[in-house]
């Protein structure tokens, strides 16, 4: 049976695991099937998906940001801290993104300057923004917990607002990988992240612009993890110096299950996005049919595991043949 | 002269029969016999990717042979690992060498050597004086030379008492004192039974030192015996591909009728790995520079292309000094670089073609990719320059050594450059891409463009060249023009014998 | 000079940092400077430590574990329901200690046989053995543990508890180790040049399982420990340590890279990002100021570090291609040249 080349691919298999797996949660319990349901069960969840859209740029240059959890929490608390200060809630939001904006460049330029693995940067960086978020929030005299609250209601609502049916920050997540896949598609910038992510000494000596490449990507992720702490401040309607502390994991498992190699060089946004509503949703549906939320995030945990550990045997298992179909034909010379 | 004359009742240590070998779906042994004695020295010959190193590393364990057999002291080896290969006494010297940069000497050397260790560790001492190498035992291996480097690889060898020692290339940092006082413990080792292996490409070397030769071309043993039954013109005719040129109608290039402009002009350039280089180049004009390894060509040329900084002197495109020092700079300038190692270099490998053709160029058209033009220059580049291939999205690794290549030249081409560098363009191509390579340089330099040909086949920079420019240990050594460029003189000037160092304006 | 050795030698420098911190302490207060101090930051640093020894030895092998948050919390679940349930305190410990070894060697059989890069793999296993943490103690707290237990984290002879003893020996016998002993030079090889030690002898596979294996049963050692220092064992128990481990070896010296570390560096490293949360407790400043001292410390020291291993390699560049880079002693190389042309000269007229 031939398969059509559109069937053959990575993010074809996610999308049909993803209608597979809500047809089986509706199966078990058909509340899951209404749309009402499906629609906003993605406010749990989709502040990881729109992170990891651009995370997955920064992946493909052969980088990481585990610093991004920390400016979800750092630009949430921003935000917070203007707005007690009697700043314009918008003006706030606005700021907001900027700060996580420049976390990003910090990122790329800290990189660029000590040429030390991005793993670790980021790693130190994440202290550094996160520890930032939690001055801040202790300084404007809120404990971890409580946070600050009482936000305009404007704002608030923001979370759950309408467009064409569907809940902002869902359709937000659409617009934004559309967005993204033009990006790294097709533009430039798009092509550099590819070229630097697959061999960074060729790039260098095509001329490729890679500072200013890594500075972008990175900015970008800042970028999506400021609008992420955001998106979760208007649906708690609170900020609270700890949001995205356990994003950093499933945003990164969201990249990789969608097919882009932790090495650089390959991966779609498609995928990742298609990867982030697979797992987020497999989170929701554990839920309503009654398993505790934290062993569902075990099983997002194994799921990765076996995804990761069949792609490889699958392709240990392709070379052995293709080997020995090669041995096959030589002895039959 | 050669070791000990041989008596055929000594005992075989390595017996290689028939001997297959597939990276994918490429053959690089097919069907090799070998033999070693103990007390022996095998010298082994051939070009790049003619397999010695392959055979080696099979013997060391390193890789499994897909056919043939493979017996070390009478015993099936077939399936040998590195573990199992050590413990036959098997200790391959590798070519680059493969140390712990952070640790040092004496733990590189040590590390996983059976037995006392304080005994060990005052044989080394011992030893590094013996050899009379510039190290102590705690400098670490990361800041040491490369000569240096190989010599730890070789103590490795010489500390594990190994019965079976395979040096590939061992000489090729050393300085003749070193080479000398490594033939010394050579001898020593073979008087003991220790049969070796010795990969060169210096036919001084294997006469002076080896018993048998045997040279390998395309992953077959096509020549074997004792060197002193062979000369210097049949050994290297057995090396090189001298049949397959038989089809080159090409004479030898004719002067041009008058030089175009000049395009490029260096001026007492120095950098890393050279010093003292003037020249200038012209429209029209291909300029073959020529030298051994390590002769500085390569520094020189990533030098005038920005990837390396300039020491001294100057770099001058159409008569102007370049703006910044740079890749994206020398572009601008249309000076174009085709890197000597492309998979590492110059192309990406994982990368469908049309991606590869279009590297240089993206900056053209706006943040916005011109997706279909793109894939219809790449489909006239393809059409241009015969590139065989199935679609335009098919990874490069996909592609065959040659046309590999051509999409290389496709890459540089599509930039438009006016000041052509090539290096080593027809490394790893076979003979009619090899055809193809030359018709299309040649006629590249008849519609204007200016090339710098760095190769280290002489014959192609007699065939292409109009002046010949030849490096010696990073200083120019030579100006060959006309009739004066013959193989011969070539050779002579890269090994530093005889110099004509007229200004090579 | 000074730099050199420094950069050599990061153990010395991670020890001129926490001196420097401990004066800033006595500048306050001079009651402060006191072994009781020293000692207090110590047991605090119990658990890090047997992290940081964890750490150091996957990082020498290339490697890299971010589970052992998990893994501690799911030893120290194991451990206290055994020991709810009447086991005895030794054998629950026991039980423990080897499910972190199982935990470990899945990790290291990912890597090794697998070939799952190593984030990847151990980002898998961190939610996955997360999950088993919540689903064996069925989301409640496990409290009631035995004041046995307890007392092992409770000061004893020569103000150490048992445990703190334990850990000190620990420290002692994996520094030495690492350096001193065929196999734990071998596991630096490895990370050094995987390609090169398999060339050696070395079973690559089986070092780098070996490395993670110990590593899951010292971070099941790390769970026991705190639980109990704590007395009871939340479902939280070990989140985010990974981070905490991986930055204090990185402080102390161990190269992600692999090849380079010591556990004396990792252990001062842990040393040190612990005091800077028990000093701020002792002045009485807010806790909330020690992730952004320990975040711009790290990125400082990775930064210099970076500069200063760019200014070796400049340095060694130089010196390798120094007799072109400098101007030259005037008409050397030319009379050479010249020498050389007139020989052929007259070898060709003899012809």
């Amino acid at each position: 049976m031939k398969l059509h080349p559109a069937l053959k691919r990575w993010e074809s298999v996610l999308a049909l695991l993803l209608i597979a797996e809500i047809l089986l949660f509706g199966a078990i319990n058909p509340v899951f099937l209404q749309p009402s349901m499906l629609l906003y069960a993605t406010s749990d969840f989709i502040h990881i998906g729109i992170t990891a859209l651009a995370l997955t740029l920064v992946i493909i240059t052969g980088g990481i940001d585990l610093s991004l959890g920390s400016v979800m929490g750092l630009s949430a608390i921003t935000l917070g801290i203007l707005w007690v200060g009697g700043v314009d809630i918008w003006v706030a939001a606005v700021a907001a993104l900027a700060v996580g904006t420049l976390a990003g460049v910090f990122n790329a330029v800290a990189i660029h300057l000590s040429k030390v693995n991005p793993l670790v940067i980021t790693l130190g960086t994440g202290f550094l923004f996160g520890g930032a978020a939690l001055v801040l929030s202790g300084l404007a005299g809120a404990t971890g917990y409580e946070g600050i609250s009482n936000f305009d209601p404007a704002f608030v609502n923001l979370a759950n607002l309408e467009i064409v049916g569907l809940p902002l920050p869902l359709a937000l997540f659409l617009v934004l990988t559309v967005a993204f896949m033009a990006l790294l598609h097709r533009t430039r910038f798009g092509r550099y992240v590819y070229l630097i992510g697959q061999n960074p000494r060729a790039a260098a000596y095509a001329g490729t612009p890679v500072f200013r490449t890594l500075v972008v990507a990175y900015a970008l992720t800042g970028l999506m993890a400021a609008l992420s702490g955001l998106i979760l401040a208007s649906y708690f309607g609170s900020a609270r110096s700890d949001f995205g502390a356990t994003a950093l994991m499933p945003a990164i498992t969201a990249v990789v299950l969608g097919g882009t190699s932790i090495y650089g060089g390959s991966g779609t946004i498609l995928g990742t996005a298609l990867a982030a509503l697979l797992v987020g949703y497999l989170q929701t549906g554990l839920q309503l049919v009654g398993v505790s939320s934290h062993v569902s995030s075990a099983l997002s945990g194994g799921l990765l595991v076996i995804v990761v550990a069949l792609r490889s045997l699958t392709e240990m298992g392709r070379v052995w043949f293709q080997h020995r179909r090669v041995l096959r034909n030589v002895a039959a010379e | 002269m050669a070791g000990s004359s041989p008596s055929d009742q000594r005992p075989l240590l390595v017996e290689a029969r028939q001997i297959w070998k597939f990276f994918g779906a490429i053959a690089v042994l097919r069907g090799v016999d070998l033999t070693l004695k103990a007390g022996e020295v095998h010298a082994l010959l051939g070009g790049n990717g003619a397999g010695k190193s392959t055979l080696m590393k099979m013997i060391a364990g390193l890789y499994r042979l897909d056919r043939g057999e493979l017996l070390v002291g009478g015993a099936d080896a077939s399936a040998m690992t590195p573990v199992t290969a050590r413990q036959a006494g098997i200790h391959l010297v590798p070519q680059e060498p493969m140390l712990f940069p952070s640790l040092t000497v004496e733990e590189n050397v040590l590390m996983h050597v059976p037995g006392n260790y304080k005994e060990l560790r005052a044989r080394l001492e011992t030893m590094i004086a013996e050899i009379g190498a510039g190290m102590t035992l705690s400098t670490q291996a990361g800041q040491l030379e490369v000569a240096d480097q190989q010599m730890v690889e070789i103590l490795r060898g010489l500390i594990r008492d190994a019965r079976i020692l395979i040096l590939d290339e061992p000489t090729s940092a050393l300085t003749p004192r070193e080479v000398g006082k490594l033939f010394e413990r050579i001898r020593a080792l073979t008087a003991q039974g220790v049969g070796i292996f010795f990969i060169s490409h210096k036919l001084g070397e294997i006469r002076a030192i080896a018993d048998t030769v045997s040279i390998l071309r395309d992953g077959q043993v096509v020549l074997a015996g004792s060197p002193a039954a062979f000369t210097d013109a049949e050994i290297v005719a057995a090396m090189t591909h001298v049949e397959g040129r038989e089809g080159f109608t090409l004479g030898r290039a004719a002067a041009p009728a008058e030089r175009g402009p000049e395009r490029l002009r260096v001026e007492g350039l120095a950098g890393e790995g050279f010093a003292d280089v003037t020249f200038s180049l012209h429209s029209g004009e291909i300029l073959g520079l020529a030298g051994v390894v390590g002769s500085g060509r390569t520094e020189l040329a990533e030098t005038i292309y920005g990837i390396r900084p300039a020491a001294r002197g100057r770099i001058l495109i159409d008569g102007k000094p370049l703006a910044g020092h740079g890749p994206r700079d020398s572009l601008d300038a249309g000076i174009v670089y085709l890197p000597e190692d492309r998979q590492v270099s110059g192309l990406f490998v994982n990368a469908p073609l049309v991606w590869n053709a279009s590297a240089l160029v993206l900056h053209r058209d706006g943040e916005w990719l011109p997706l279909a033009k793109e894939r219809a220059d790449f489909a006239e580049q393809v059409k241009l320059l015969g590139i065989v291939c199935a679609s335009p999205d098919q990874p490069v690794r996909t592609l065959s050594g040659g046309n590999q290549q051509k999409v290389l030249l496709a890459k540089c081409l599509a930039a438009g450059p006016r000041v052509l560098i090539l290096d080593e363009p027809t490394r790893g191509v076979d003979v009619a891409v090899r055809a193809d390579i030359y018709r299309l340089i040649d006629r590249l330099a008849g519609e204007g463009l200016a090339i710098l040909l760095i190769s280290s086949d002489h014959e192609e920079i007699e065939r292409l060249s109009h002046r010949v420019l030849v490096m010696n240990h990073g200083y120019p050594g030579g100006l060959l023009e006309g009739a004066d460029i013959t193989i011969n003189a070539i050779a002579r000037l890269s090994f530093g014998v005889g110099a004509n160092l007229d200004a090579a304006q | 000079m000074i730099i050199r050795f420094l950069q050599r030698h990061r153990e010395a420098s991670v020890a001129l940092i926490i001196v420097l911190l401990f004066a800033i302490l006595g500048l306050v207060d001079r009651s402060y400077l006191s072994f009781d101090t020293v000692l207090l930051v110590y047991g605090n640093s119990l658990i890090l430590f047997v992290l940081a020894i964890g750490a150091t030895m996957v990082m020498a092998t290339h490697g890299l574990d971010v589970s052992v948050g998990s893994i501690m919390g799911l030893a120290a679940v194991s451990a206290g329901l055994l020991m709810n349930a009447g086991w005895s305190i030794p054998a629950a410990i026991g039980v423990a200690l080897l499910v972190g070894l199982v935990c470990g060697l899945i990790n290291g059989a990912l890597v090794a046989w697998l070939k799952v890069s190593a984030i990847v793999a151990t980002l898998g296993t961190l939610g996955l053995y997360r999950g088993l943490v919540h689903l064996l103690s069925g989301g409640s707290w496990i409290e009631g543990l035995p004041e046995g237990f307890k007392a092992l984290t409770k000061a004893g002879s020569l103000g150490l508890s048992v445990f703190a003893w334990l850990v000190l020996v620990l420290l002692v016998v994996a520094h030495l180790g690492l350096r001193y002993t065929a196999f734990g030079r071998s596991m630096f090889a490895v990370g050094d040049n995987r390609d090169g030690a398999r060339l050696i002898g070395i079973r690559v596979d089986e070092v780098q399982i070996v490395a993670y294996g110990l590593n899951g049963v010292l971070a099941a050692l790390a769970g026991v420990i705190f639980a109990s220092q704590i007395g009871f064992i939340p479902n939280t128990a070990g989140t985010g340590m990974e981070m905490r481990a991986i930055a204090s070896s990185v402080l102390g010296g161990v190269s992600l890279l692999g090849g380079t570390g010591t556990v004396l560096g990792a252990a001062l490293g842990a040393y040190f990002m612990t005091s800077i949360d028990s000093i701020l407790v002792l002045l009485r400043l807010e806790a909330y100021w020690n992730d952004i001292i320990a975040g711009a410390i790290l990125l400082v020291v990775l930064i210099t570090d970076g500069k200063i291993r760019e200014a070796v390699d400049r340095l060694l560049r130089y010196q390798k291609y120094r007799k072109f880079i400098e101007p030259p002693a005037a008409g050397h190389h030319a009379d050479a040249v010249k020498a050389n042309s007139l020989s052929l000269k007259t070898s060709e007229a003899r012809k």
